[in-house]
């Protein structure tokens, strides 16, 4: 697909990237506030990775703006190949309606579609016909979520976990180049965010798709192949193979270096 | 209002929670708190407010303009008219008149001009003169007719005292000689005519006048649009007159302290029986009050009635607005009752809101109201409707009325969505979203049911059974009321039918549409109802007027057997007729076999007021199918009449019996009936002969000559034949069959158009009404439509997402403004035949409907244009974390 970046320590491809990513909110110089400070990250294609830090480190803002939702003050960012700095809002959103899934926290639901339309959304919106692949990979995931039997439910009657399952289902379905998560448990009791991280892992794992997601959870955050960790708008550390444990230790150590440090950035 | 008011009230800090302050005991205090809390609720929402408040200010507006319009124009006739007859004491007139049905002024006898000289010697009067009146229709420089379409075409004789002349010379010289007139201002501008001119004037023979002289009346360029020609007496008697010697009034002039009651006390003696004095100052009323009495009190209840739909479209659109943002702010009201305010105060602080946005808006209205007037005043002379020059009268009536209105209208629409706030559960504060209650529960299908059959049932006992207006206007406004209570429960249906194209047209984004119309059927019934409204009453007026035309159509391919029709077209009380020797003249060419001319004459027929057809009975049967006659025709003579099956049975009058016929000249005389027909359309009721008639005339004119070619005539070689008669008479119009009947039906184009014009305000309050639910339901789904333009939904679906939403909502108001326009329409065409002796067609104009059908599609998607623009404008990341 696309060709390897040598800087990367990852032998796979990026799905996403971004390159010196500034984002200043704000304009006048006083109130100014850098969410993001030079960050370059990369994520890999056919991995689960964890973005994570304390609140106000930036780990929304670099999900948002490496998806497209949000651009960039300098810097780049990329969907494999293509720098999203460049693109108008119209070839963003077809970007995101073609190459990128969302799971938010919350409300990721159109509560007038049923479950089955809101999983074809993305594909309905770009008007796209079903050909029997992309039928057999939709009916596929299908099975793999557990929802056949709510098909024609309306979000409104499926409990939490089921709508985030649901969500995840969407994300997937168009099979984008890269599925960003964020805080997809926020909300949902342990057992339904077990259910919803297991997925995720799934489809990473069996089904060789990427994601990447914003968590503040060490035990979600466990779920994934890699954590990069953001800190004040830094890129501050990298763990592969993370457990619960080890996350929660280095997010110790970074609140412990924060508190010297002042609130600042919106997360 | 003491600050301890709101302190008592509103108690956050109370531990007992929201039972302990719920007993403020001061209603002082908890209105402030209520005023408090609405104001400044008000102040962070002003956006949601501005449909409500442009729905009132136009409302108002219109209410108030047609008020102080109204007022003004009353005043200045008042003034005008006290003017122009400042200088006459006394009229003396015919005391009798004969009013035939649905005629509101009546004829009055000519009296003696040998009167003048028994008046002259009367003591107190210094001067005496007749007033010949008759109509006389100008022809303008192009050729056409000046005026004629509505307001009177008067001519007369020119009064050379100029106190007793209502009209001043303005310009030139008054008429000396035979074929000299002087014109009002006014008539020879529009028609283009200058002193020196010579042009015709029908009366109806063609009279060659030249022009010397411009008049003013009460310092106006005319009687409002009235046309008047003066000429000397001689030629007024000539012409106007049947028969020298006679006047229509005589004006008299009091001699120095002489009042005007004691003038008339003085001559009233000498006047012989049937002939009346009344005071110069009791005729200057009667003359404005035939105006403003009864030309602008039907002008403004005209425009009364048009700006009480568009209050009626209002309170729906308000209603929906303030429903809405009680819904919106379910959690807020929570928190409030939670934390201790009452029901009462919740109530009170959005029933405060409304009255704040209804009195801002109503003020505004008034303001607004004063322009129009304003605006009218300028620009009716531009228009050529010389507008009474005075100040605006401005009066405590047409300001207060419209602000109660408005503020009544605004505040009563809010009073339920109020209600339902007080209603809160402090516990909706905890749950996650208000849910919208269903519109379509069982309970209002059968109410709503119950309510449309008992509206079918009275109506059509009213029109079938026993025809009664009143029981089919009930049944009408109980129809209405079923629209408005079963709209909830038929939108979900009308909107899933409606939509279904729009799946397959417009993808997921038209099914989104679709889905977003079905969501709350209450609120998308409430706010179709307001065009719903809108539409009806126009498909109302589309309807019945197609049906009248359609039934004047009838009427002249039903009974009109001749081939072509010669008339002058007018309307109301304008033109001057035909010359009654047009018919002859007619009747000579080789190419006709009949021609009869219908004159027009009244008569009391055993004490009741009638219109009389003035003919040849022989020739009118050969030109027009009069169904089955008993008697004969070819009787009547000088001393029979011939009438109508429906007015000899409402008589008790067969053929041979005798019927007493009381004239204006005050003779009576005995006539037999010698004939009885079946159609009276286009003939009259009655018939009498012109030998029978012209001992009793006035003015002597035909309305209408009926022409039939001998066999083998072309129709455009018959039609040429007429119309080169036609144009030595004064060139009326020659029109065959076909032209006449649409000729005929054109007054009715023209009210139609007023109409719609009148009703644009309605249907633009509907739209405004649809465009803030729009916009507020925008703003309810910011998250949603975050996720949506996240996930991939470009801007352009976005818009075209609201806007087909909008569409689908117009669409249902669109067609049950359709059906219940049409039901209406059916119903006031079936009352109209039920109540009347002629028979109404019902006619469904389809292309008509298809227009007014278009332009509510057409509305819908204009109305969604803003809040598209707004919803496509939200910035995603911001959507998605709204609250």
């Amino acid at each position: 697909m696309s060709t390897a970046t040598p800087r990367q320590r990852s032998t796979a491809p990026d799905a996403a990237r971004v390159e010196s990513a500034v984002k200043v909110y704000g304009s006048s110089s006083d109130t100014a506030v850098r969410a993001l400070d030079g960050v370059s990250v990369g994520f890999p294609a056919g991995r689960f990775t964890a973005i994570m830090g304390p609140s106000g480190s930036g780990k929304s803002t670099l999900m948002h703006c490496a998806a497209g939702l949000d651009t960039l003050t300098s810097g780049s960012a990329y969907i494999g190949d293509t720098e999203l700095g460049p693109l108008d809002d119209r070839r963003l959103t077809l970007l995101r309606r073609d190459r990128v899934g969302f799971v938010f926290q919350a409300f990721n639901l159109v509560p007038t579609l049923t479950v089955a339309e809101n999983i074809r959304l993305p594909m309905d919106l770009a008007g796209r016909r079903f050909d029997r692949d992309t039928l057999e990979w939709t009916d596929a995931l299908i099975d793999v979520v557990g929802l056949r039997d709510r098909l024609c439910h309306r979000p409104a009657e499926l409990s939490g976990g089921q709508q985030q399952r649901v969500a995840v289902a969407r994300a997937f379905a168009g099979r984008p180049d890269v599925v960003f998560a964020d805080e997809p448990t926020g909300n949902l009791d342990s057992r339904s965010g077990e259910e919803v991280l297991g997925l995720l892992g799934r489809a990473v794992r069996e089904m060789g798709r990427t994601v990447v997601m914003v968590t503040h959870d060490p035990v979600a955050a466990a779920h994934a192949d890699e954590v990069v960790f953001l800190a004040d708008g830094r890129l501050v550390d990298r763990m592969a193979a993370p457990t619960a444990d080890k996350v929660l230790d280095r997010l110790k150590a970074f609140d412990a270096r924060s508190a010297t440090n002042s609130e600042g950035a919106p997360s | 209002m003491s600050a301890t008011g709101p302190r008592d009230a509103a108690g956050p800090g109370s531990p007992t929670g929201p039972r302990g302050p719920a007993r403020p005991g001061a209603p002082t205090g908890s209105l402030a708190a209520a005023l408090r809390i609405s104001l400044t609720s008000l102040r962070g929402h002003k956006r949601r407010f501005a449909g409500t408040f442009f729905a009132v200010l136009l409302g108002v507006a219109f209410l108030a303009g047609t008020l102080v319009m109204g007022d003004t124009l009353r005043a200045s006739f008042d003034t005008m008219f006290g003017n122009a007859t400042r200088g006459t004491d006394a009229v003396v007139r015919g005391a009798d008149t004969i009013t035939t049905p649905g005629e509101s002024q009546g004829v009055r006898r000519n009296i003696d001009t040998a009167l003048v000289d028994r008046i002259e010697k009367v003591p107190g009067v210094a001067a005496a003169v007749p007033a010949i009146q008759g109509a006389g229709q100008l022809i303008g420089k192009d050729g056409d007719p000046i005026g004629g379409q509505g307001p009177p075409t008067l001519a007369g004789n020119w009064i050379t005292d100029t106190e007793l002349n209502a009209y001043r010379l303005a310009e030139g010289r008054a008429p000396a000689r035979s074929g000299e007139v002087v014109v009002n201002r006014g008539a020879a501008e529009s028609g283009d005519l200058k002193i020196g001119d010579t042009t015709t004037l029908r009366t109806p023979d063609p009279v060659k006048v030249t022009i010397v002289g411009l008049a003013t009346f009460g310092g106006e360029d005319g009687m409002a649009q009235t046309t008047f020609t003066g000429m000397t007496r001689a030629d007024a008697e000539k012409y106007l007159m049947p028969k020298p010697g006679e006047a229509a009034t005589v004006q008299v002039r009091a001699g120095p302290g002489t009042s005007q009651q004691e003038l008339v006390d003085a001559l009233t003696p000498v006047l012989p029986k049937g002939v009346e004095a009344i005071t110069g100052q009791e005729a200057a009323e009667e003359n404005s009050d035939m105006i403003s009495g009864q030309f602008l009190t039907l002008f403004t209840t005209f425009l009364l009635v048009f700006s009480g739909i568009a209050l009626l479209v209002a309170t729906f659109s308000i209603h929906n607005t303030f429903a809405i943002v009680v819904a919106q702010r379910t959690r807020e009201n929570a928190l409030l009752r939670a934390l201790g305010a009452s029901r009462r105060q919740v109530t009170a602080a959005t029933l405060a809101e409304a009255s704040v946005v209804a009195v801002v808006a109503s003020v505004a209205g008034l303001a607004g109201g004063i322009g129009i007037a304003a605006g009218l005043q300028a620009l009716f002379p531009a228009i050529g409707f010389p507008f009474p020059e005075g100040d605006l009268v401005i009066s405590g009536t047409s300001m207060l009325l419209p602000l109660a209105v408005g503020v009544a209208v605004c505040v009563a629409s809010a009073l339920l969505p109020a209600v339902r706030a007080g209603r809160t559960a402090p516990l909706a504060a905890l749950r996650e979203t208000a849910v919208d209650h269903s519109g379509a529960s069982r309970a209002r299908a059968a109410v709503g049911t119950g309510i449309a059959v008992a509206a079918v049932a009275l109506t059509l006992v009213g029109v079938l059974a026993s025809p009664s207006i009143w029981l089919a206007g009930g049944g009408a406004v109980l129809a209405l009321a079923a629209f408005v209570v079963l709209g909830p429960v038929a939108s979900s249906r009308a909107v899933r039918i409606l939509g279904g194209p729009l799946d397959r047209l417009r993808g997921v984004t038209g099914s989104l549409a679709r889905r977003n119309a079905l969501r709350s059927p209450k609120r998308t019934a409430a706010t179709a109802s307001a065009l719903m409204i809108g539409v009806a009453v126009v498909c109302l007026f589309t309807v019945f007027g197609a049906s009248l035309k359609a039934t004047m159509d009838q009427t002249v391919s039903r009974s009109f057997a001749g081939d072509v029709a010669v008339s002058t077209p007018s309307f109301g009380a304008g033109g001057s007729g035909l010359s009654p020797r047009l018919a002859p003249a007619v009747g000579e060419r080789p190419e006709v076999a009949t021609a009869v001319g219908l004159g027009r004459g009244v008569a009391e027929v055993n004490g009741q007021g009638r219109a009389l057809t003035v003919t040849d009975p022989v020739a009118l049967a050969k030109s027009f199918d009069l169904g089955t006659v008993d008697g004969s025709l070819g009787d009547l003579g000088d001393d029979g009449i011939a009438l109508t099956r429906a007015e000899a049975d409402k008589q008790h009058l067969t053929v041979g019996d005798k019927a007493e016929l009381a004239f204006t000249d005050g003779k009576k005389d005995t006539f037999t009936v010698r004939a009885v027909y079946g159609q009276s359309e286009l003939a009259g009721d009655y018939v009498i002969t012109r030998d029978a008639w012209a001992p009793h005339r006035g003015q002597d004119s035909d309305t209408l000559v009926a022409v039939t070619f001998k066999d083998g005539v072309s129709a455009a070689d018959g039609k040429a034949a007429v119309s080169a008669v036609a144009k030595e008479y004064g060139n009326p119009e020659v029109q065959t069959r076909d032209e006449y009947a649409q000729s005929a039906a054109g007054g009715i184009d023209m009210m139609l158009t007023l109409v719609y014009a009148l009703l644009a305000l309605a249907v633009l309050i509907a739209l405004l009404g649809i465009a803030n639910t729009l916009t507020l339901a925008v703003h309810e789904r910011t998250r949603e439509l975050g996720l949506l333009r996240a996930v991939g939904q470009t801007r352009g679906q976005l818009r075209a997402m609201v806007r087909w939403e909008s569409v689908l909502v117009a669409a249902f108001g669109t067609a049950g403004g359709l059906a219940l326009g049409g039901f209406l329409g059916w119903v006031l065409v079936k009352a109209s035949d039920g109540a009347s002796d002629s028979v109404f067609a019902f006619a469904l104009p389809p292309t008509q409907l298809a227009v007014v059908a278009l332009v509510g599609l057409a509305a819908g998607a204009l109305a969604g244009l803003r809040p598209a623009r707004r919803a496509a404008r939200l910035d995603v990341l911001r959507a998605i974390a709204a609250e």
